[in-house]
């Protein structure tokens, strides 16, 4: 049997313990794959959704800039100037807006019909709404899914009914989750006439996305910032930057509760193999070979812990969000995984090595008098 | 037998609780290669002490130690000599209760260039000469005392030994049993001419050495 094999088969000696001790680990692990799937599954929704579409980049208020005034919204007027800026084919204005259908909430975006192009929407059924100043609405498959409405039904929108003309898919759960409808409608709605919260550009081909985008910026400084990247999301939007420190706090509360966790579980197990670590110092194996295997022991438990803890938060996730309202993508990559084992490695190690030390600093002669 | 010393002692001191307790108290001794010694004292006499300091478990205080050739109070590391050198024998077995009678075997031979293959050979080769080859996969627990005893023998022999020390090897099994492992303790050092040291309490069991020291109050009784 090969000293690896040894190692890894020490922890299942005691077996109730090794399971209480891979289930504490596991869960640290679990919750940081599950916000790992969160995070990385929001980023690619972002990055898609800078992607989606005819849009190149997209406009939004600087709310960063000390200039600013705080408020989001940027005004319609500046649309039309961007349209007409070089290098910029189109510009669309676009709204955004929540309500309340049959209970449950919608996500809307208004934008003009001329413009529905810059959403990247594909209608799937029925077809786009066609004026601007008719009560139709647009839905995306999850959207029409969740609300159980079809071409032809209508919904009520604060007060008003609207018909939905078709349904739309991006292949983007943030997108395919709203509602589309005519960009005064919604302002109206909102009473934010001559307001729009984002601007969709698309640029000329041949030209320079980020010339472009950097010329729109300079245009008009500390009001508007653009979007062509996430780095660009998350220097304009702090809430994904949130999401990840809050991640990494957590993963770090994770290392140290599993760390103690391991130190207790090890000690305990070199507490009660002393007498046998003498024997092993009798018949000549060398202080660093018993610490490498009490640490090796401790490695192999967490890696176990970090198999169970993937495979638990992948499922964990997945059976939380079937059951959210709120639809957030969720992403898991071999990235994620490889994040994880290596945390479990990073707790086995840390939680390993003070009673591997304590273990091969053992005196052989005190380890064999051992009761 | 010949007569070279394989074990020489000179005004070996050893003492415990910051010198309160005099464990060894100048022992003298030589033991030549291939010898049959048997050490016996009462408890607290100092002949496990001795046992110790021989098998590099312990190191002087004062005094003069050299064992095959190796100077142990001017060694640091000792592992390497007690992996090559030195076999035990325990009263108690001390087998691994996780791995079977093959693997506890191989257990003094990681580290010492041998591969998982070789490991079992040898292994296996042991505990025919100790006639366990077919319980090679059991657990020690479904072993009985003296067959646990005897896996202890082929894990002593593992790295083949110059000297196998034996601390009580008969302690604590029955008369029938301490019987069989004696007699193949005997025929390990008759066939194998290998060095034998064995702590006893007992007359009877000492009197089967070629020669038996008295230990009593850290020192050699003349």
């Amino acid at each position: 049997m090969s000293f690896i094999k040894l190692m890894a088969k020490n922890p299942f000696r005691n077996r109730a313990r090794l399971a209480l001790s891979v289930i504490g680990i596991a869960i640290g692990i679990a919750t940081i794959v599950a916000l790992g799937m969160v995070t990385d599954g929001l980023k690619l929704s972002v990055e898609e959704q800078l992607k989606t579409g005819g849009a190149d980049f997209v406009v939004v208020k600087n709310t960063t800039s000390e200039s600013s005034s705080g408020s989001e919204a940027i005004n319609e007027k500046r649309v039309d100037e961007i349209s007409k800026m070089n290098g910029v084919k189109q510009a669309a204005g676009i709204s955004t807006s929540g309500m309340t259908v049959n209970g449950d909430r919608l996500n809307l975006a208004g934008v003009n019909s001329k413009d529905l192009n810059m959403l990247g929407a594909k209608i799937t059924q029925g077809k786009a709404f066609s004026a601007d100043d008719k009560n139709e609405l647009i839905l995306g498959k999850l959207a029409s899914d969740r609300l159980k409405k079809k071409v032809g039904d209508t919904v009520t929108l604060n007060g008003n009914k609207y018909t939905i003309t078709g349904i739309f898919e991006t292949g983007n759960v943030n997108l395919d989750s709203i509602g589309a409808l005519p960009l005064k409608k919604l302002q109206k709605m909102d009473e934010e006439d001559g307001k729009v919260y984002m601007i969709y550009v698309k640029i000329n081909s041949g030209q320079d996305l980020k010339t472009v985008s950097k010329s729109v910026e300079k245009a008009y400084p500390g009001e508007l910032t653009s979007l062509a990247s996430l780095e660009d999301y998350q220097k304009a939007d702090n809430s994904l930057n949130m999401i990840e420190t809050a991640t990494m706090a957590i993963s770090l509360l994770a290392i140290i509760v599993g760390g103690i966790g391991i130190i207790n579980t090890m000690i305990m197990s070199v507490f009660e193999r002393t007498r046998e670590i003498g024997v092993l110092k009798s018949v000549g194996w060398k202080s660093r070979r018993i610490l490498g295997m009490i640490l090796g022991e401790s490695i192999v438990l967490t890696l176990i812990a970090g198999m169970v803890g993937i495979i638990l938060g992948f499922i964990g996730i997945e059976v939380i969000m079937n059951f959210s309202e709120i639809p957030i993508p969720l992403t898991f990559t071999p990235v994620l995984a490889l994040k994880a084992l290596g945390i479990a490695i990073l707790v086995g190690i840390i939680g390993g090595l003070y009673p591997a030390i304590r273990a091969s600093r053992l005196a052989p002669t005190e380890a064999l008098r051992y009761e | 037998m010949n007569n070279e010393n394989i074990v020489e002692i000179n005004n070996l001191k050893k003492g415990f609780d910051k010198g309160r307790i005099k464990a060894l108290n100048g022992i003298d001794l030589q033991i030549r290669k291939g010898e049959f010694v048997s050490i016996i004292g009462p408890s607290g006499s100092g002949k496990s002490t001795l046992l110790n300091m021989i098998g590099a478990l312990d190191t002087a205080d004062e005094g003069l130690i050299r064992v095959d050739g190796n100077d142990l109070s001017q060694k640091n590391d000792l592992s390497d000599f007690r992996s090559k050198k030195i076999g035990f024998i325990f009263q108690l077995h001390n087998l691994i209760p996780n791995l079977n009678v093959l693997e506890n075997v191989t257990i003094p031979m990681y580290g010492n260039g041998y591969n998982s293959k070789q490991m079992s050979a040898r292994a296996m080769k042991l505990l025919k000469y100790v006639k366990l080859q077919d319980k090679a996969t059991r657990k020690p627990t479904e072993l009985s005392g003296g067959e646990r005893q005897r896996v202890a023998i082929a894990r002593a022999l593992a790295n083949k030994p110059s000297i196998v020390l034996a601390d009580e090897p008969t302690g604590s099994l029955d008369s029938k049993n301490g019987q069989m492992i004696l007699k193949r303790l005997k025929e390990l050092h008759e066939k194998e001419n290998v060095t034998l040291i064995m702590v006893t309490h007992d007359m009877n069991v000492a009197s089967m050495a070629d020669r038996t020291i008295k230990v009593l109050d850290g020192k050699i009784q003349t």
